[in-house]
């Protein structure tokens, strides 16, 4: 037999032509499957970076280690380790909180980041950030750009906003407006701070003067406000004021000030001029004896020294 | 015969082909398949990953929204049962909320209090910023064993530590302390600053003299009548502010530094940083 030879021949070429027929054909599919599944990983990532876009969230250390097990991609962890080793993680964080807020005597609720911009050499973000110092509830937002110059990098605050009730503070709130205009988000806070600690000093004294002598004193506005009233029963028409101001200045300085002011009824000045004084002597008992011992005095005068 | 002989032939043809598929055709044609499929395969991962990092993400922002807020949303209280990991989730926002709120303090200019050696000793951090720029950081390490003592720091030597410590009672009250050291190297950063900006946004404006804690700046302008050199002092004497307490003009025309115009000048120069009052002086055309 010598012809099946060359037909066999003939015939293998023919059915490897069906086979690269198919065979291109599985390779169109697939080729035509990874064209899709690329234009859907893009989609994907786009949809990612905008997610990421929207609320930042950095994943290092064991944060990325959760990640990556919540996501499946870490086989053979235990959950138990993952989760014990992030809570570990968690716990020393907490206390580096706690002392930060202890020693910065600022409390933070809330900080959320959003990405704007990014690129090799330049970060956009946009911060919000919310929390409270003493009982003053705030709210700051600013833009913080991070850009990179040579082996340094140049970080700066824009588009600085503060939210706060500044009903009963008008002097913060003069130098706060020109701390927003600024973008003077540090000098804001170290003046925050220096103010309301001094507002809580002006607080614990009235409080303490109305507790030692309640027949005298009273605090019409309240313990927080910059009055404190001095009068006898028995001398309705006499009524001193201590007047005690927290002052801020463009540049955040915090200075107090303390004045005497009084309701002397016009009888009682004509028959003793030398009431009429009262302011400046007041000032002069503030610089020898300081500012405690200048209104117990005060207090004492006009007690008639009775109960103290 | 024909048709039995055909038959052979095509059986036999029918066994060469499987023959043939299975040991020539077959492992060079599809190698090429075969790394297609591989490949669809290991982009499905992928996908299934991504989908599974977004997912993620938006559950932790959820979750992160009711951490900042302070409540529990419906919402998340109803995600346990979606979701097997959800207590991982939930330590995951709790680990980016703190993680945020300490970097918080970090922008706001916070301490930094890190402890040290042992317990024994804290570090501080002191970071300064002028209008929106954050300058340098100094850093000084406490010794916290019965007395208070600063063993380390990168202070400059021009500010007073020792004496800012004894000022304020540093044994007593270390908060005290830090807020005046704080005020201080602010201020000298802010009139540094400035320096600056007056050297680079004022070429025609030359420094003629300046010191290292910036407490003095004599800078030479030319007023534009008669084109006239003007010398203007700035004493910055209050060592915590970043503005002049005194400000002196020196002429050859004797008449210029009282004129009206130029005593609001001097006036200006006492409430605004020098490179904002140049900047306004330029403006409305009183220095070249």
């Amino acid at each position: 037999m010598c012809f099946p030879f060359p037909v066999v021949g003939v015939s293998c070429k023919r059915i490897a032509g069906n086979m690269n027929k198919e065979n291109s054909e599985d390779v169109k599919v697939l080729e035509a499957q990874i064209e899709r599944l690329r234009e859907e990983l893009v989609e994907l990532e786009r949809q990612k970076q905008n997610n990421y876009k929207d609320m930042t969230f950095s994943f290092t250390g064991e944060m990325q280690n959760a990640l990556s097990f919540v996501c499946g991609q870490t086989q053979g962890r235990r959950k138990e380790v993952v989760m014990s080793q992030l809570e570990e993680e968690v716990n020393k964080m907490e206390e580096g909180l706690r002392r930060q807020t202890q020693m910065n005597g600022i409390n933070l609720d809330s900080c959320i980041t959003k990405t704007l911009q990014r690129s090799e050499n330049k970060c956009i973000q946009q911060l919000c950030i919310s929390g409270h110092c003493s009982e003053q509830e705030f709210q700051v937002e600013f833009q913080l750009s991070e850009e990179k110059q040579g082996d340094s990098s140049v970080r700066t605050v824009s588009d600085l906003n503060i939210v706060m009730d500044t009903t009963d503070h008008q002097s913060f709130k003069n130098f706060m407006s020109g701390a927003k205009e600024n973008n003077d988000l540090l000098l804001f806070f170290r003046t925050l701070r220096t103010y309301l600690e001094r507002c809580n000093d002006r607080c614990r004294t009235f409080q303490h003067f109305q507790k030692k002598y309640p027949s005298v004193v009273s605090l019409p506005g309240g313990c927080r406000s910059e009055v404190m009233s001095l009068s006898h029963p028995q001398l309705p028409g006499l009524v001193m004021f201590i007047h005690w101001l927290v002052d801020v200045s463009k540049e955040g300085k915090v200075t107090s000030k303390m004045d005497l002011l009084t309701k002397i009824p016009e009888r009682a000045l004509q028959l003793f001029p030398s009431l009429s004084g009262t302011t400046e002597a007041f000032q002069s008992l503030l610089r020898i004896l300081g500012p405690e011992a200048a209104v117990e005095s005060v207090i004492g005068a006009i007690s008639l020294s009775e109960d103290t | 015969m024909d048709t039995v002989l055909s038959k052979g032939v095509f059986s036999h043809f029918g066994l060469l082909e499987v023959q043939a598929r299975n040991r020539l055709i077959r492992p060079q044609q599809s190698s090429r398949v075969k790394e297609l499929k591989a490949e669809v395969a290991a982009l499905k991962i992928k996908r299934e990953q991504l989908k599974a990092e977004i997912q993620t993400h938006k559950t932790l922002q959820k979750l992160r929204l009711s951490v900042d807020k302070q409540s529990i949303d419906k919402e998340v209280e109803e995600m346990e049962e979606e979701f097997a990991d959800t207590e991982l989730l939930k330590l995951m926002a709790k680990h980016s909320h703190i993680k945020d709120l300490i970097y918080a303090h970090h922008l706001l200019g916070g301490y930094n209090i890190i402890k040290t050696n042992n317990d024994k000793a804290v570090c501080v951090s002191l970071a300064t910023a002028y209008e929106g720029f954050y300058l340098d950081t100094y850093n000084l390490e406490i010794d916290l064993r019965s007395v208070l003592r600063i063993s380390h720091h990168n202070i400059p030597p021009f500010i007073p530590l020792n004496s800012l410590a004894e000022q304020s009672n540093i044994q007593t009250d270390v908060k005290a302390f830090l807020e005046l050291l704080s005020l201080h190297l602010n201020a000298y950063a802010g009139r540094k600053q400035q320096l600056k900006l007056v050297k680079e946004q004022f070429k025609s404006v030359e420094v003629m003299e300046s010191n290292t804690l910036c407490t003095l700046l004599v800078l030479m302008f030319t007023a534009s009548t008669k084109r006239t050199p003007v010398l203007c002092t700035l004493d910055y004497s209050d060592h915590t502010k970043s503005l002049p307490t005194r400000v002196l003009f020196e002429c050859e025309d004797s008449d210029l530094p009282n004129s009206p115009e130029w005593k609001e000048h001097c006036s200006l120069l006492m409430e605004t940083p020098v490179h904002k009052a140049l900047m306004i002086l330029r403006n409305v055309g009183d220095i070249i």
